[in-house]
């Protein structure tokens, strides 16, 4: 059995006949009042149906194509990891960086024994030199200056005679 | 194989900072004012003279070295000065730069504020510097410089 919003759906939507369309008006209160908001719903349903209507595809040929053409890319690509398996990279991180190191280690090797050759023939410049000295001849005018190396090496030394000798108190720290 | 990449590479960084940072450690020069002379007890030689110490009595022909001022200075940037005094003497040293052989110094000898001495060497860590200055009593002023 039927409950009155059904059939008020079914009166609204012209779907209602015979006894069924009788009986159903006769239940109305208002009759004029519910043929007033049937004609508004129909109203409401036109309206509805022109401005929800979905928009015609103008060039739809075009859409379809490329469609098609983007099924088949996926395609191909799902093959390409397969393919790409059997070729590996030319150069990968972990062999740049094994590269590098031996690269690092050769240039280490080589500095050493370059370094350790080079050595003995520049030893001069790593010892002690007197560059230049002098007295205050005002001061010291029988002073003489003489460089050398004592002791098999170990020392260098500036000789200086002549200087004014002093008493033995100048000896206190 | 990443991880031994990864510690082989830290190992080298560190060998390389290492190298660098142990060339660029900062020196200590040990300069002095010694007088040495010849005594029935000689006392025993100071420390910083140790490594020079049968050069020295050879070369002078004393017993005893006695340090009557001293100064330790320890070089940071190559480019540094400092003075050892005693009551009557002072040596003043300006460091001007370093080089890959050691120091490039100019030493000045003062007693009191006369200047006896100056000079300009090249001092390294190989070879210690050694100026034999005035007669004092019945010893001898010596200068020396030693790069520690």
């Amino acid at each position: 059995m039927k409950t009155f919003e059904e059939k008020w759906t079914a009166w609204l939507d012209g779907e209602l006949s015979g006894d069924e369309l009788a009986e159903f008006e006769a239940s109305l209160p208002d009759k004029a009042a519910a043929e007033a908001e049937k004609r508004d719903a129909h109203k409401l349903g036109a309206f509805l149906k022109e401005q929800l209507q979905g928009r015609a595809m103008g060039n739809e040929e075009f859409f379809h194509h490329q469609l098609r053409e983007r099924i088949a890319g996926d395609a191909r690509a799902a093959l390409v990891p397969e393919r790409a398996g059997a070729k590996p990279a030319l150069w990968p991180i972990g062999r740049l960086v094994w590269v590098g190191a031996t690269s690092l280690a050769i240039f280490c090797v080589c500095t050493f024994f370059v370094m350790r050759e080079k050595g003995p023939a520049d030893q001069s410049q790593y010892l002690t030199q007197i560059l230049n000295a002098r007295v205050d001849p005002a001061v010291s005018p029988n002073a003489t200056i003489s460089m050398f190396e004592s002791g098999e090496g170990k020392v260098t030394v500036l000789w200086v005679d002549g200087l004014q000798s002093l008493p033995s108190e100048y000896a206190t720290k | 194989m990443q991880r031994r990449s990864y510690f082989l590479i830290g190992v080298s960084l560190a060998l390389i900072l290492g190298g660098v940072a142990s060339a660029r450690a900062s020196q200590i020069v040990w300069s002095g004012l010694v007088i040495a002379n010849n005594v029935a007890q000689p006392d025993k030689i100071p420390p910083e003279l140790n490594r020079i110490e049968g050069t020295l009595k050879a070369l002078f022909g004393y017993n005893q070295f006695k340090v009557i001022g001293q100064s330790q200075k320890t070089l940071v940037t190559g480019s540094e000065d400092w003075l050892a005094s005693s009551k009557y003497f002072s040596l003043s040293v300006d460091s001007k730069r370093e080089t890959a052989a050691g120091y490039l110094v100019n030493l000045k000898l003062f007693q009191e504020k006369n200047l006896l001495l100056e000079t300009e060497a090249k001092v390294s860590k190989a070879r210690p510097l050694v100026i034999k200055g005035p007669q004092v009593g019945d010893g001898q002023l010596l200068l020396v410089l030693v790069v520690q």
